[in-house]
């Protein structure tokens, strides 16, 4: 419970930090400087107190510059077809040209959302009820919850 | 080109009669938006292609090399390229103090978040404890004591922390950069006034959660 409760400054303090670049970013839409260095602060002190992320955080986050990735903004958001029927989405960030690539498939499964994952509450497993990831932006207001339990459609049968 | 004319500003005498704001937040998006997007490729350059450059005749292209294949994963810029990109650097016209207010908002709720409500019954070792580890960026800081007296009284928001100093903005919408060493700062939290003594706190802003912190020595100010 100790160790619970010692993470939890550092995880409010990231979520700040996440906060802060989107709140600096949609001020003023060409400060992405100020952006770029609260986002690699923030994986600094994940890295150096080894907290796991939670994906949708980590995909709006550029990988080489630490960058906040907003379609539009600071990224290009395109769907690409490699094969017949696999369709990815490619984020692409405007400043360093690093590009992500993510699948976009309704049964795919990360992870996280996987039953097995929350060890916290035992969940009974069902198949068949992914909730399909769009790596889509929340607003600045929406504040992204730093916890690794996403909220799982509990009304399935 | 087209792109000049898509840049070109309305003049002034027709601003008010079509009641266009000058310098509104849409704008602002659009602005940045057409930036970021109207790149044009380099190759493409009407100047670059007319300049003489020697001709190579090779009768076939190489191969690629496909047995090299490239991680997926990113590396990191190193330091070279981060000085070349300019990563951290601030531009002169983003400085302005109204722009901060938000996050020094949203810094005052983090705080309050932070020690659970902040009522005047919490003990000021507590609050001290938790701020030792939170993140300062976006307080209004003020330079209460210094070695050098030109720093003292300087007060703004805190836009950027390194490892050596802090970066503020003032109302009169300087970028002021303060050393941490041999001066104390004060911060405000709803009437709690909170010192820090910029001594003891040279460390990165990453860090300073990471490190714990040794009681050693005074400070002598």
């Amino acid at each position: 419970m100790s160790a619970q409760m010692k993470d939890k400054d550092a995880y409010q303090r990231l979520n700040f930090l996440y906060q802060a670049a989107h709140c600096v970013l949609s001020q003023n839409p060409e400060n992405v400087e100020l952006a770029r260095f609260y986002c690699s602060t923030q994986k600094t002190i994940a890295r150096r107190l080894v907290l796991r992320q939670d994906p949708s955080v980590k995909r709006t986050l550029c990988r080489k510059c630490c960058s906040l990735l907003v379609p539009g903004v600071t990224a290009s958001c395109r769907q690409r077809r490699r094969s017949r029927n696999a369709r990815f989405t490619v984020v692409r960030c405007l400043s360093c040209e690093h590009s992500k690539t993510l699948l976009n498939h309704p049964d795919h499964q990360l992870w996280t959302e996987r039953p097995e994952a929350q060890q916290e509450r035992p969940k009974q497993p069902d198949p068949g009820s992914s909730v399909k990831k769009t790596p889509r932006e929340k607003k600045c207001d929406a504040s992204a919850s730093r916890k690794a339990t996403p909220d799982q459609s509990a009304g399935a049968t | 080109m087209e792109d000049s004319l898509i840049r070109v500003g309305i003049p002034r005498d027709l601003v008010k009669v079509l009641g266009v704001e000058g310098d509104s937040k849409a704008g602002a998006f659009t602005r940045a938006f057409l930036n970021s997007h109207m790149r044009q490729d380099s190759r493409l350059d009407p100047r670059t292609l007319l300049t003489h450059k020697a001709v190579i005749l090779d009768f076939c292209r190489p191969k690629k090399d496909k047995s090299k294949r490239k991680s997926k994963r990113a590396k990191g810029l190193n330091a070279r390229q981060k000085r070349a990109m300019k990563v951290f650097h601030l531009k002169p016209e983003h400085q302005r103090y109204e722009l901060f207010l938000p996050l020094h908002e949203l810094w005052r709720q983090y705080v309050i978040d932070l020690c659970n409500g902040l009522t005047p019954t919490c003990s000021p070792q507590f609050v001290q404890q938790k701020l030792l580890k939170a993140d300062f960026h976006g307080a209004i800081l003020t330079v209460v004591r210094s070695k050098c007296p030109s720093y003292v009284g300087a007060t703004g928001i805190l836009v950027q922390e390194f490892k050596h100093i802090f970066k503020i903005i003032t109302k009169e919408d300087k970028l002021k950069v303060i050393p941490k060493r041999n001066s104390v700062f004060a911060v405000e939290i709803n009437g709690f006034v909170s010192h820090i003594y910029g001594s003891k706190f040279e460390h990165r802003a990453s860090e300073r959660s990471a490190k714990k912190f040794k009681a050693r020595g005074t400070i002598d100010l």
